[in-house]
């Protein structure tokens, strides 16, 4: 696990940044902006809507830097001071450039005890950066994350936020990052119900194509 | 009013109120970091957790439920509760770490955790001596710390801005800071970042904290995570005495605390008055203190040269009998305290000069309808109360330049430094100065120049924009010897520093100055006037009594707050008269 | 004791029935689904009041992990007042480590859970219903705002539903990381787009929610039993399952069997029948040596613990524990309770929201003394510290969240102790009769 108990410094933040996003490119198109409005209409106030702004400047500039956080408070006409401090509480928004594609990989609790950390491990190996690094060509960032609600088919990971890979194996990630590598995102993988596979003979779900059946959790080697 | 029982005592407390602020009513101190009674109650730092029960109700019949000695039953919660986030209610009964073991042993375990990843480096700290947290832990923490891992190291000598310097390792979370910019200043500039352990209070990227209120973050900051950039390393809090007087750099008067050290003022602090400034003191006013210290005049002089007490009193009596009264020209001051303002009247009205004028230090754009204001003198409300009129640049001018004016009395003011005229208009005039700093720029045409005391060593009243009557006490000595200021130092400073008695006594720094109340008369004296007065209290007694403007100000009934004056007697704005 | 579960071999899903895309709309339709909102906005059959009277009847108990009684909770929301705002939300911020039934939930059978807002907004006079899925559920959000367009398009959620004068709004509000969103209050907070600090209780909810407006918030479990008990009655979940938590329970069995994943089956089911037949055994045939029955918080039991207990608040309680979330995880003879728990300390350390003492300097001392044990380098008497800190965080904090950190501290040590003992430094283990003794 990330080692903040043996070495427990809490870094400053850069103070006065030079900005990362070109000034003519750090804007909310129309459509963005109409897309904001439809949000903060669902809210008694604006401010209910920053979380998804941010998402949305995240998944528009990649990760969050002061001038994007500052983008989203004059998009909300929120204190720029609140932004900032919603954005630093959530681990999903970024707050420095990540890798394109960033692993959160679980180890936690059912994870710990179903592989997680050698999958965890085998990445580190694999791309040989640690977690918490990202490879020198800025392809992949590995993350040691907390529980992500899918205990079920542990060891799993996480894309960027995005999909879930379940039931990881060594050669799960082979592929996964040779995919990656190619560019293809792995598409939605729906995990089958035990009951649904005894019952409807596996996934229930028609319109998907991935599915991951229920499967004896491999025997962890490392879990730590 | 609800009575509920504090510690098997009963007591009447306000409707609405907090626990914990009526035990601090009360003088029942519950200890506690986060809760201030300014700002919204976050519960955080769980210090003041006491036990709360009510008296059991009956479903049925909506009575309260006796027993067997008649007395209600009470039914305690089962868990310990934070006295600042719990509404007081008839028939509440609390437990704090006086009657309760349970309470006491959690304040001491909240200590332990408060206490595990704090530097504890308070030799070097500034918060030292008057840290709430160093404080209750020694009233009501434990002995040791059973921690024995590497402390969270957070960044350390940080500007927040221009004048706050966060220690974010000292910093308990209380979020007081935060709080402050987001429900008292507004100004947002400050939130707690990160999560968990790691958090702190911080500045977002690109912006500084520089609102004209900062420096109120590290009065309510009760560890010493924020300190004054200004002050900082400059002298321990038990190295001051600590005098409660008035700010002079604006019209409000806030109330502010004067923190001297071996008579140089030190630093400046809020102190609270719920009728002025509240909590609350603007940056201003905490930085403009070396005028106290700085360019201080040394003795009297006339026609620039030194000379002695005597001498020069009797130079300034001899000008002012050299010429028809109509000929002498006073000038009041805003920066001066309503009673040498009213010698300066009286002395006028002898000799049969016009009412004195008062030079007004309007700079506009400047206040905020808070606690600045475009005033820049703190006592322009006495002067119009005692009917002086504010003083137009022309009128003196054309009547200098009409040789109308034989003798130019000003006291405690500089009309060459605010521009009212040139040292060359003076040529041919007798000018008489009361002067606080050797960078008076009228000083040059000063014929006889008198060092006047400041605000912070004299005794007097100050008349805020609102109407409001504060008194002025003296924090620092002045060598002039005089008996009625010497009490006035002792009696204003609570831990009696500063005194002659005090091992803290110190002859360096003090000015060779002497307060109006003390010059004005000993120059009438010259001229046949009498203005023997038993210092400024008096005056101040005559005054309420003789002028409707000042009903009601008198020392005593000013104390430490001020008295709020009819507003009806407030002269309008008097155009120039002469 | 035996199994409250009664014929459980032969129940019938009714969460998530054996029925294929039952997700799609026309599916749920075809399947009775909206058929008891249809009912209740449109016949004379259920006013709010006794809709919230039926959920009461049923005994329907929290399945978010602190079990209350939801009807009960209805009724705390104050008299409608015109004026005043009120707001449902449902609590999809799953992130108790052990727990993912929810996400199962929204994927298979979304339409349940929306027809059960819907439902809780009719008995609760309720225009506005925000359902608060946690940012890692990015591809069940999406999932769900598809459903969602199309129940609308239908007229099932949005203005005059069903042509009735009853208007309701959906809002899917995405988290973005953080445990403690799951905390009713901080996920008011991280609502309200602040940042997800829990709230001083009282006031409740009910009282002052979201916006200090009235609120009532549930999980989204709780949400879908909504339909159900309205359709087939109190009576017929009541006599599901457990008596005192009646019902059927989504059980997320994860860990060491040979089968994980998520089961629906009555509540009151037997451990060993979960573990050995339903989850298919322990995985290969390794002894039990270990059962978190509901969730990372709740206190483990050793598997001597759990003979005959049953998953239901109380069968839990009188084992030492309790039902949480009813997520299982299963851990075998070859676990390492130690190596266990500081995963366990690590996280609620990295969880802790920070805002108030005894919390976030707590589970740091936490994770740093259990780490040390782990790595051999602990002496015994840091086990005393350990349950003594548990003592100085429970109940001592503004929310639960100490208390969640606490809980396994303490009984995994209290019931694995020889293990903790074991991995001490040899030399010091002796200390420990030192200190006993004193």
């Amino acid at each position: 696990m990330t080692d903040f108990i043996k070495d427990p410094v809490v870094s400053l933040p850069d103070r006065m940044p030079e900005p990362v996003i070109p000034g003519d490119e750090l804007f909310f198109t129309d459509e963005e902006k109409k897309q904001i409005e439809t949000w903060v209409s669902r809210y008694p106030t604006a401010d209910g809507a920053v979380m998804r702004v941010l998402w949305l400047a995240q998944e528009k500039f990649s990760f969050l830097p002061a001038e994007v956080v500052q983008l989203v408070a004059n998009a909300l006409d929120m204190p720029y001071a609140k932004v900032y401090g919603v954005a630093t509480f959530y681990t999903q928004y970024f707050k420095e450039k990540k890798g394109k594609y960033v692993f959160d990989v679980c180890t936690c609790f059912s994870c710990q005890w179903c592989g997680g950390y050698d999958m965890l491990h085998y990445l580190e190996e694999k791309l040989r950066v640690h977690a918490g690094e990202t490879t020198g060509d800025g392809l992949f960032t590995i993350q040691e994350a907390e529980c992500l609600g899918a205990c079920g088919s542990a060891p799993m990971l996480q894309i960027t936020n995005g999909p879930y890979v379940h039931n990881l194996t060594r050669e799960k990630i082979d592929a996964l990052i040779d995919a990656l590598r190619e560019g293809n995102m792995p598409a939605f993988e729906s995990v089958t119900l035990p009951q649904d596979e005894d019952e409807l003979s596996g996934n229930r779900r028609t319109d998907v194509d991935k599915t991951t059946s229920s499967v004896t959790p491999p025997v962890s080697e490392t879990v730590k | 009013m609800p009575k509920i029982t504090i510690d098997n005592r009963i007591v009447e407390v306000e409707d609405g109120d907090t626990l914990l602020q009526s035990c601090l009513d009360e003088d029942l101190e519950i200890p506690h970091f986060c809760y201030h009674p300014a700002m919204s109650a976050p519960a955080n730092c769980r210090q003041c957790l006491v036990e709360v029960g009510m008296p059991r109700v009956d479903r049925e019949t909506r009575e309260r439920v006796l027993d067997e000695d008649g007395n209600p039953v009470i039914d305690f919660m089962p868990k310990l509760q934070t006295s600042c986030s719990m509404k007081v209610a008839d028939g509440m009964v609390v437990r704090s770490h006086r009657t309760s073991e349970l309470v006491k042993r959690a304040q001491k375990d909240n200590l332990e955790f408060l206490l595990i990843n704090h530097p504890l480096d308070c030799p070097i700290c500034d918060q030292a001596g008057h840290c709430p947290l160093q404080n209750q832990t020694y009233k009501y923490g434990p002995e040791g710390s059973r921690f024995e891992f590497r402390k969270v190291m957070k960044p350390k000598n940080i500007e927040l801005g221009p004048r706050v310097v966060l220690d974010g390792e000292r910093c308990i979370n209380c979020t007081r800071c935060t709080r402050f910019t987001q429900e008292i200043s507004g100004s947002h500039q400050l939130t707690i970042i990160e999560r968990g352990v790691r958090n702190y209070p911080m500045t977002p990227p690109g912006v500084v904290f520089d609102e004209p209120y900062s420096m109120n973050v590290i009065d309510i900051c009760p560890v010493g995570a924020l300190t004054s950039k200004d002050h900082r390393f400059k002298a321990r809090i038990w190295e001051m005495s600590q005098t409660p007087s008035i700010s002079t750099t604006n019209a409000k008067g806030s109330n502010c605390v004067y923190h001297v050290k071996d008579n140089l003022v030190m630093n400046v602090t809020a102190r609270t008055n719920m009728d002025v400034n509240e909590f609350w003191l603007a940056d201003e006013d905490r930085l403009d203190y070396r005028k106290f210290n700085e360019n201080r005049p040394e003795g009297p002089a006339i026609g620039g040269q030194a000379a002695d007490w005597d001498a020069a009193y009797a130079e300034a009596a001899r000008l002012l009998q050299s010429t028809s009264g109509q000929r002498v020209f006073f000038l009041g001051s805003a920066l001066s305290t309503t009673e040498d303002n009213y010698l300066l009247a009286r002395l006028a009205e002898h000799l049969g000069a016009d009412a004195p004028a008062y030079i007004p230090h309007i700079e506009a754009g400047h206040g905020d309808n808070w606690l600045r204001t475009d005033d820049r003198a703190p006592n322009t409300q006495g002067c119009e109360r005692l009917g002086f009129s504010a003083l137009d640049a022309e009128v003196l001018k054309s009547r200098l330049a009409g040789g109308d004016i034989d003798v130019l009395y000003v006291m405690e003011d500089d009309p060459v430094g605010e521009g009212l005229c040139e040292l060359a208009d003076l040529e041919g005039v007798k000018v008489i100065v009361h002067h606080h700093h050797t960078t008076n720029e009228t000083l040059p045409a000063a014929a006889v120049a008198i060092p006047a005391a400041m605000a912070v060593e004299t005794v007097g009243t100050f008349v805020n924009c609102d109407g409001h009557a504060q008194r002025l006490r003296p924090a620092k000595a002045i060598k002039g010897v005089n008996r009625t200021l010497a009490m006035e130092v002792g009696k204003s400073r609570a831990d009696l520093h500063g005194t002659p008695f005090d091992r803290w006594y110190t002859e360096s720094n003090m000015v060779d100055c002497e307060p109006g109340w003390v010059s004005i008369p000993a120059i009438a004296e010259r001229v046949g006037l009498s203005l023997s007065y038993k210092g400024p209290r008096a005056i101040m007694a005559e005054l309420s009594e003789d002028n409707p403007a000042f009903t009601g100000a008198t020392y005593d009934a000013m104390g430490e707050s001020g008295v709020r004056l009819d507003v009806t007697h407030q002269p309008d704005t008097h155009t120039q008269t002469a | 004791m035996a199994s409250k579960a009664g014929d459980w071999r032969n129940y019938k899903r009714v969460l998530l029935p054996p029925v294929k895309d039952l997700h799609r709309l026309d599916v749920y339709e075809d399947h009775g689904g909206y058929d008891a909102l249809r009912q209740a906005l449109t016949t004379d059959k259920w006013d709010p009041a006794s809709v919230t009277d039926e959920v009461k009847k049923s005994g329907l108990r929290g399945r978010g992990g602190a079990g209350f009684p939801t009807g009960l909770k209805w009724t705390f929301m104050p008299p409608v007042n015109p004026d005043v705002p009120r707001f449902i939300c449902c609590n999809a911020d799953e992130s108790e480590p052990g727990t993912f039934k929810d996400r199962q939930v929204m994927e298979y059978n979304p339409h349940l859970v929306f027809e059960g807002m819907v439902l809780a907004g009719y008995a609760m006079t309720i225009k506005t219903a925000y359902l608060y899925v946690r940012g890692e559920y990015a591809d069940w959000i999406t999932h769900m705002e598809r459903e969602l367009e199309k129940a609308y398009a239908k007229g099932y959620v949005g203005e005059n539903i069903m042509g009735s004068d009853f208007s309701m709004d959906i809002v899917i509000h995405k988290g973005a990381g953080a445990y403690i969103c799951g905390e009713e209050s901080s996920l008011m907070n991280s609502l309200e787009g602040r940042r997800a600090y829990p709230r001083i209780k009282p006031p409740f909810p009910a009282q002052k929610g979201i916006w200090n407006y009235p609120t009532t918030i549930n999980n989204v479990e709780t949400f879908a039993h909504v339909p159900l008990i309205l359709s087939k009655g109190a009576d017929w979940f009541s006599s599901i399952g457990a008596p005192s938590s009646p019902g059927p329970v989504l059980y997320g069995i994860s860990g060491h069997v040979n089968r994980p994943g998520v089961y629906e089956y009555p509540s009151g089911m037997l451990i060993s029948d979960l573990i050995d037949e339903v989850a298919g055994g322990m995985r290969g045939g390794k002894k039990l040596k270990a059962v978190v029955p509901g969730g990372s918080s709740v206190p483990v039991l050793r598997a001597d613990m759990i003979d005959g207990v049953t998953m239901d608040p109380e069968g839990l309680r009188d084992a030492g524990s309790m039902l949480g979330t009813a997520g299982m995880l299963i851990l075998d003879q070859d676990t390492d309770m130690v190596s266990f728990l500081r995963r366990i300390t690590h996280f609620y350390h990295h969880e802790s929201c920070g805002q108030c003492t005894p919390c976030r300097e707590g589970t740091g001392w936490l994770e740093n003394i259990v780490t040390r044990i782990d790595e051999g380098e602990g002496n015994v008497k840091d086990l005393d510290l350990l349950i003594d800190l548990c003592s100085q965080m429970e109940g001592r904090t503004v929310c639960a969240l100490a208390d969640a950190a606490a809980w396994p501290v303490r009984h995994t040590i209290t019931r694995f102790r020889e293990e903790f003992e074991a991995k001490c430094r040899p030399s010091l283990v002796a200390t420990h009769v030192e200190s006993a003794a004193v």
